[in-house]
């Protein structure tokens, strides 16, 4: 195991998966899966396309309906709405598909839904999307928008998110834009899960998992 | 042509302005909301609902209007479970929609009114406009604006995406609910100035013109309202110089205009790339 390079924060929330699993109508998509990791830890997920990777993240937010088994995040599961509700206030989240939406929502808007405009604004500013805060996010480019996504994220974890799921954050990026993204998730003070094909971003990792057919194994 | 100062005297076409421009202001926000949460069908089964509702008033002696609007209220927040995703909705609603028609025939014979009076309400008429109507169009006309002004921010966002709403704190399913009891309530007050075929044209339309120019939400709200105005009370007005009926004559302009809108090249949005719907 390892620790996070800069202190810990406060906030760093531990996570832990007990049999999870998720279907998708008939087809098991996620298969009995175990986890346990500590306030700080940073796990990278690798695995072929269609193993599951993104639904076990969904199933952590909530967003999969379909889900059975023990999804912790600090120390606590979630039943009721409002259980709910907090989840999603202490995970930070960068969707594998970020969506342009079917109707317009300001770069501008969606930083600030992230809960602490500020930091959002300033890590847009940091990953190069700073002077498009009044373009509608249907106008940005594939990267542009994977980048919006991480500064969102990364102001909801100053507001007080305490575990970042992020799923293939650097799929759309250049080669410049995956270093920087790799160093900037390296660098959180909280627990880090992130699903991705990215060596570097890989070795940044304190611990990596592979995901196959909806088993998730330790690799190291 | 008919002199536009003589006709205004006649109070029953006073009435219909009235209700045109406070319709003006709630119904094309609401068409925002329609076109935002991409429920097209289901302000379609809800014009049938009201049918339905409009059937059980004949039958019982209640306010026809008013079984509408509660019939199509309760309906709307029943369908909240739906709203999860898109697909769930669109395809639940010609279910609704057969089942409502179907209903509102049976009750219709059983209460022994001839059906095509039933059809007649639906239909509408602008100068058959009663206080009634005004009234509900001046409640939604606060209540809608308000709704917007308060949950600014949750509505931009459930409109755009509803994973992403419901990871940033908004209540999306109670919003989701108040949103379709709104949409619902609406439906069945437009039913009574342009009749069900054309409610369109007060909500839809103002719209659809409003997303071609606005670059965001509240952008999309002002423009709405202002396309709203011009359509209704500018159709209104043609209508009344030309001796046109007026539902007709209120949709072929707004249906123009967004047509122009449409294929006019993005004046007012130079930056914008070509979006695929
Ligand atoms: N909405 C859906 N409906 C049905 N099957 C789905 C849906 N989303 C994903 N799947 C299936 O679930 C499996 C896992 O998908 P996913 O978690 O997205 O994989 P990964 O992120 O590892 O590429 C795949 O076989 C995929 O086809
Ligand atoms: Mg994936």
């Amino acid at each position: 195991m390892s620790s996070p390079p800069r202190g810990l924060s406060a906030h760093a929330a531990p996570l832990r998966l007990a049999g999870v699993t998720c279907r998708h109508g008939r087809l098991t998509a996620v298969d009995r899966v175990d986890l346990d990791l500590a306030p700080g830890e940073h796990l990278a997920i690798t695995g072929t396309n269609g193993s599951g990777k993104s639904t076990l993240l969904r199933a952590i937010l909530g967003l999969h309906r379909e889900t059975s088994g023990l999804i912790e995040v600090g120390g606590a599961r979630a039943g009721g709405t409002a259980d709910w509700a907090r989840r999603r206030s202490e995970v930070a989240w960068v969707p594998q598909r970020q969506t342009a939406g079917r109707f317009p929502l300001l770069l501008s808007e969606l930083l600030a839904s992230g809960g602490h405009v500020e930091r959002s604004v300033r890590a847009a500013g940091e990953l190069g999307v700073g002077d498009l805060l009044d373009r509608p996010l249907g106008t940005l480019s594939g990267g542009q928008l994977q980048r919006a996504y991480l500064a969102r994220a990364l102001g909801q974890v100053a507001a007080g998110a305490g575990l970042v799921l992020a799923d293939e954050p650097t799929a759309a990026l250049d080669f410049a834009g995956q270093e920087q993204v790799a160093a900037v998730l390296a660098e959180l003070p909280v627990t880090v899960v992130v699903v991705t094909h990215d060596r570097a971003m890989v070795e940044a990792c304190g611990r990596v998992a592979e995901m196959a057919a909806g088993r998730l194994r330790e690799i190291a | 042509m008919n002199s536009l100062g003589v006709l205004l005297d006649i109070p029953s076409v006073r009435l219909a302005l009235v209700a045109l421009v406070l319709g003006s202001v709630a119904l094309p926000i609401v068409g925002v909301f329609i076109v935002g949460l991409d429920i097209m069908p289901v302000r379609f089964a809800m014009m049938h609902v009201a049918l339905l509702g409009i059937a059980i008033g004949l039958l019982t002696g209640l306010d026809p209007l008013l079984c509408a609007l509660v019939l199509c209220g309760l309906t709307g927040g029943a369908l909240t479970p739906l709203a999860r995703s898109a697909t769930g909705l669109s395809g639940a609603m010609g279910l609704l929609m057969t089942l409502a028609v179907a209903a509102a025939l049976l009750v219709l014979s059983l209460s022994g009114v001839n059906a095509n009076g039933a059809f007649e309400l639906l239909w509408g008429s602008i100068l058959a406009t009663r206080p009634a109507d005004v009234l509900a169009l001046a409640v939604l006309a606060v209540v809608v604006p308000l709704l917007y002004v308060l949950r600014r921010r949750d509505l931009a966002l459930l409109l755009h995406d509803r994973e992403l709403a419901l990871c940033s704190g908004v209540a999306v399913e109670r919003l989701t609910l108040i949103l379709l009891v709104v949409v619902a309530v609406a439906i069945a007050s437009a039913i009574r100035l342009t009749g069900a075929l054309l409610v369109d044209a007060l909500t839809l339309l103002p719209a659809l013109a409003a997303r071609r120019v606005g670059r965001s939400l509240p952008a999309m709200i002002r423009w709405s309202v202002i396309f709203g105005l011009v359509f209704n009370v500018g159709g209104f007005f043609i209508s009344l110089i030309l001796d046109f009926p007026p539902g007709p004559t209120l949709v072929l302009l707004g249906g123009v205009c967004t047509l122009l809108l449409h294929a006019l090249p993005a004046v007012s949005a130079p930056r914008r790339k070509a979006i695929s719907r």
